[in-house]
């Protein structure tokens, strides 16, 4: 049977195409995936090991506190390096200051990508040579304040050489400094393919750490010495409340945060590949389907010459599996180079990768080829199982018949697995608990197979209906096109499917988008009393000089800057909002439900009404809190205050200066200012004299409410469009699907055709009656997507209302586009099929026996 | 009706008789190159007059359904000419012939002669839907009175009978009143009582419609049913018979045998 099933596969490699690109793409996808992400952590891995080779042992405070998206650990007394200095058998001992800053280029703008690229690191220049692994190429080591050594990428790229002045954007203002030196790092020209200035300790600690601080100290053993020995010795002088690692542990600790935060990207990118393979497992249903359909005569004639039903059905299976793992095979390729350009691409938008080669992973060829072989061979079971079914008589009859799928157990199924899929989506959006997100997506799967599995029982009707108005205004071709998408609804329902799904997951991701920006626009609304907001570009803040000099400005009322930090209350990471208590009133519309913020105490805390519910907190109640710089301290609950904004009302306010009491002079900065105008100016007027400050603070970006407004709505706007982008490749399958359903059909109905073309069907008529059935097939899956996914999209927006998603907005705008592509995407996959049936030789066509 | 040998004379073609709705001047088909060349139609020129019942006849390969097919527009002649009405079917392009095939010629085809995803009223008036004219809704009342299908209009092809399903073909072949109607074995695929009823009706749409009818059998039965058979072997007309009856037809079938 084997032969059988090569045989049938030269037969119909056509046929199959469609059955290989699906599986093809899904698989490039995972794997491209699995060897980015593997390549990334490989090449992070050698630059860790790089930048801590020559360390030892690590000393470093104990105190770790978790703040929300990973730990912060405490900074050490620089006093703690006398006694590490002492112990024998080591030979150099040093201070680490690192921290990230920003500089500012010749044209007075940041260098590199503010918003998507890395931070440049702010390092002090560690005087050891035993330690120190950066070489001066040009110039001297940094030696006082003022002075700094630039890598050399940086300094090459941006025209900076020994001598040169240029402006750093820290805490303390624009600062300038004297390139007086220039380095590579080892033999590479940056830091681990990031941007970096060093200073000298005391000034490195001042612009990006804590003076008198270190971030941990670097040990260099003698010769000889392991590092565990060395770690021991060290770890016996040290205070309780610091500890000793080995450099080896220190790098694997980078390594391992480095390879926790690829894999969130890694599972993030899977899941879209799984949605890619899913619906490619509706285009090899299909093909299978079609195709058992079209040799049921020969099939019925292998079993009429005494092939058993098993025989048929390991025969359309052998040949599924065979096409699963070539197209698997090609498809682990495609993802490798798929990765390389990826990786190509990533450099290009300013993400400094270190060249690695790609890393294929035997895990990674072990799943591309076992997954896209499965989803192959599972797709095809059940038209597989349906070739098997086919009775030997049927050789003899002259039309397969096909028998459509409005059975009873169809429909129970599908209502089934519906249903199913809806109270597991359920569950995971309401209930929560363990695995949420897999149950979210197991039940959005499940729903999806039930829509598909129940498809064949509406598609028809519902085919005819979108047809109806072509069938009234295109005439004879729009007849023809309504008849030929009605005519088998089984096939129609599943290529509809396949675009259904793709197109669902955009909706729900729009619907959740546009939900999350009425509700950002919403609450600037409604609490925002301020006329101008200054944000910071970039990781870092603005400096605290922007406040205080927008507040003398005439036409300014009041500008008030708020400052966040993070910080570890009951063991889980929060946020410290700190602001000036007396102005909030004038720049926010905040409500006060308890107490008052206007005299909020250096020891005193405003919690939001949702937290105060949630802990039973009353003014007066006190909130301990752990500070990285400060260590566990006890507030008092000054005030209960409501707001949408500070990440929903679940952030912690206190005074300026109990922030700065507990934060680093360099954590010092303003995330965002806001300013109020006098009453009477209006922000047109005032405009030009505020940015007589901004304009000063390259980093700092004015922005007007509307301004402000649609900064927030583009923020969402990037991400949608990152998941569209990776949507898309769902749609890509699904239109193969389209037009390789359509091949398919055509070919079936060549006498069909051959009929119309003899009795006048031109063939530009030809033409739009394929297109035309393509666009009632596309719309039909796109309308059933719309469907689904607005569904989701209230089901997901509502179970987070409690998180502060209060707006549930469709875009109906967004949709309309969406629908229209849809036709178009009917229009383009109908493209190659129409044109082939446009060309069918007529007299063979009537010919045909 | 003259068969020759003779190659072609670049003389202008005759002129036509006056009665002519089809005809063909030194038809020649020929498929494939030197030791493979094969003649399909060697030089015919035949007329088919209006409002004649015309039966083309001859054993497999005779070339009678290649005639058919090339005067009805649905082929190309390798030399010659045909004609439909005053139209020389070789200057026309591949559009023109569509739509000389849509409005000027009826077709019965021997078997998927309806599509099935229209009903048989839809079937009807397919080739005027085409051409996005409205049927003449008398004439269409009174071919459909003809064939007696006035209840089964709403039926796709797939609910109707063998012998229906060819009425509702010979339906629409005479809905368009075309200049000349062209059936291939329109009984090949009925019994006899159904042939018969086709046959009929192809009959009245000459006597009561003045239709003009060609028709390819094998059948000599049917052929009866014509005004006149004309006879062809190896591409060539051999013989012609006025008022054919069926046994006339098969003593002169038989005689191919020989």
């Amino acid at each position: 049977m084997l032969r059988v099933a090569l045989r049938g596969l030269l037969a119909h490699k056509v046929r199959l195409a469609a059955t290989a690109i699906a599986v093809f793409l899904g698989v490039a996808f995972m794997a491209g995936t699995q060897v980015l992400t593997a390549t990334m952590s490989r090449s992070f891995d050698e630059v860790f090991a790089d930048v801590y080779k020559n360390i030892d042992v690590v000393v470093r405070s104990n105190r770790e506190i978790e703040t929300g998206f990973g730990s912060e650990r405490a900074r050490i007394d620089e006093a703690a390096v006398v006694p590490v200095r002492a112990v024998p058998g080591v030979e150099a001992a040093e201070g680490q200051v690192q921290g990230s800053l920003r500089l500012i280029g010749r044209d007075d703008k940041p260098i590199g990508n503010a918003d998507a690229g890395p931070p440049t690191f702010g390092l002090n220049w560690l005087t050891e040579p035993a330690l120190n692994q950066w070489k001066l190429v040009a110039g001297n080591a940094p030696t006082g304040p003022g002075q700094l050594v630039l890598d050399k990428k940086t300094a090459t790229d941006n025209g900076f050489s020994v001598g040169d002045h240029l402006k750093v954007a820290v805490q303390q203002g624009n600062p300038e400094f004297t390139v007086v030196g220039i380095a590579t790092f080892g033999k590479i020209d940056n830091y681990g393919g990031v941007a970096a200035a060093l200073f000298d300790t005391p000034t490195a600690q001042s612009l990006v750490g804590q003076p008198g601080t270190f971030d941990w100290i670097n040990v260099a053993g003698a010769e000889g010495l392991s590092q565990t020995q060395l770690q021991s010795r060290v770890a016996a002088v040290l205070p309780p409340e610091d500890q000793a690692i080995t450099g080896a542990a220190f790098t694997k600790e980078s390594q391992d945060t480095f390879r926790q935060a690829i894999a969130v990207f890694n599972r993030f990118l899977t899941v879209f590949a799984g949605v890619a393979l899913f619906v490619g497992a509706f285009i090899i249903y299909n093909t299978f389907s079609i195709i058992v359909a079209q040799r049921g005569r020969e099939l019925a004639l292998l079993r009429a010459v005494g092939a058993s039903r098993r025989q048929v059905r390991t025969a359309v299976l052998a040949e599924a599996a065979i096409v699963g793992l070539v197209a698997s095979v090609l498809g682990l390729l495609g993802g490798i180079g798929l990765a390389i350009g990826m990786r190509a691409l990533l450099r290009a938008v300013g993400f400094a990768l270190p060249t690695t080669p790609p890393v294929v992973e035997v895990s990674a060829i072990v799943a591309s080829l076992l997954v896209g072989t499965l989803v192959t061979v599972v797709s095809a079971w059940f038209p597989a199982r349906r070739a098997s079914a086919i009775a030997p008589v049927e050789a003899m009859r002259d039309v397969a018949i096909d028998t459509s799928g409005r059975s009873k157990v169809r429909v129970a199924a599908g209502i089934v697995l519906t249903l199913a899929g809806s109270a597991l989506l359920w569950v995971g959006l309401v209930v929560k608990g363990d695995n949420a997100v897999q149950k979210v997506g197991g039940g959005a799967f499940f729903v999806f197979l039930g829509i598909a599995v129940l498809g064949p029982s509406f598609a028809g009707p519902l085919s005819r209906l979108l047809g109806a108005p072509l069938a009234r205004f295109r005439g004879i071709t729009g007849r023809l096109a309504q008849g030929n998408a009605v005519r088998n609804p089984k096939r129609t329902a599943a290529t509809a499917s396949a675009l259904m799904i793709g197109v669902g997951l955009m909706c729900l991701v729009a619907v959740a988008a546009a939900s999350i920006k009425a509700t950002a626009v919403d609450a600037i609304d409604s609490s925002v009393a301020a006329d101008f907001i200054v944000n910071s570009q970039g990781f870092d803040g603005l400096p605290p000089s922007i406040a205080t000099e927008l507040a003398t400005t005439p036409d300014v009322q009041a500008a008030a800057g708020l400052r966040f930090g993070p910080a570890e209350v009951g063991n889980s990471g929060q946020f410290v909002v700190g602001l000036d208590p007396r102005k909030i009133t004038q720049i926010l519309k905040i409500d006060i439900l308890a107490g008052s913020l206007d005299d909020l105490d250096t020891d005193q805390i405003a919690v939001s009404k949702k937290v105060a519910e949630d802990k039973g907190y009353q003014v007066g109640s006190a909130v301990p809190i752990v500070f990285r710089s400060t260590g566990p301290q006890t507030f008092t609950v000054g005030a209960v205050y409501d707001s949408q904004l500070f990440r929903n009302g679940r952030a912690y306010l206190v005074s300026t200066d109990a922030f700065d009491a507990n934060f680093a002079t360099s954590e010092q900065t303003d995330r965002q200012v806001y300013v109020k105008l006098r009453p009477g100016v209006t922000p047109a007027a005032a405009r030009a004299q505020i940015e007589q400050v901004t304009d000063r603070y390259p980093t700092a970006k004015l922005q007007d409410l509307t301004q402000f407004k649609s900064s927030q709505e583009a923020q969402v706007d990037q991400f949608v469009n990152f998941v569209y982008a990776l949507l898309a490749l769902s749609v890509i399958i699904a239109t193969v699907g389209i037009v390789n359903t359509l091949l398919l059909s055509v070919y079936e109905r060549t006498r069909e055709l051959g009929l119309l073309r003899a009795v006048g069907m031109t063939r530009a008529q030809v033409r739009g009656s394929i297109q035309w059935e393509s666009v009632i097939i596309a719309v039909l899956g796109t309308l059933l997507g719309v469907a689904i996914g607005v569904s989701f999209g209230w089901a997901l927006v509502t179970s987070l209302a409690s998180e502060g998603l209060k707006k549930f907005a469709v875009p109906v705008d967004q949709f309309i586009v969406i629908i229209v592509a849809a036709g178009l995407v009917g229009v383009l996959a109908a493209l190659w099929p129409a044109r082939r049936a446009a060309r069918l030789d007529v007299l063979q066509a009537i010919a045909t026996e | 009706m003259t068969a020759t040998d003779t190659p072609p004379a670049p003389a202008p073609p005759p002129p036509p008789p006056q009665n002519s709705a089809a005809r063909t001047v030194d038809a020649t088909k020929v498929y494939g190159q030197g030791d493979t060349e094969v003649r399909a139609l060697d030089g015919i020129t035949v007329d088919f007059e209006t409002s004649r019942f015309t039966a083309i006849m001859g054993p497999s390969g005779s070339g009678k359904s290649t005639l058919m097919h090339c005067a009805a527009g649905l082929d190309t002649l390798t030399s010659g000419q045909v004609f439909i009405g005053d139209t020389d079917l070789s200057r026309l392009s591949e559009k023109q012939l569509t739509i000389l095939r849509r409005d000027t010629v009826g077709f019965v085809f021997q078997a998927f002669n309806l599509v099935p995803t229209l009903t048989a009223a839809e079937n009807i008036t397919l080739p005027m839907d085409l051409a996005g004219r409205n049927p003449d809704q008398a004439w269409l009342d009174n071919v459909i009175d003809t064939i007696g299908l006035r209840d089964r209009l709403g039926h796709r092809p797939s609910e109707l009978s063998g012998g229906q399903q060819q009425r509702v073909a010979v339906a629409r072949a005479l809905a368009s009143k075309p200049a000349i109607i062209f059936a291939d074995e329109p009984t090949g695929n009925l019994d006899s009582r159904s042939g018969a009823e086709v046959l009929t009706f192809l009959r009245r749409a000459v006597d009561d419609f003045q239709q003009t009818i060609v028709m390819v059998t094998h059948d000599p039965g049917a052929a009866g049913y014509a005004d006149r058979v004309v006879f062809l072997a190896d591409g060539k007309i051999v013989d012609a018979m006025v008022d054919p009856t069926a046994e006339r037809v098969l003593d002169r079938m038989k005689r191919f045998g020989d």
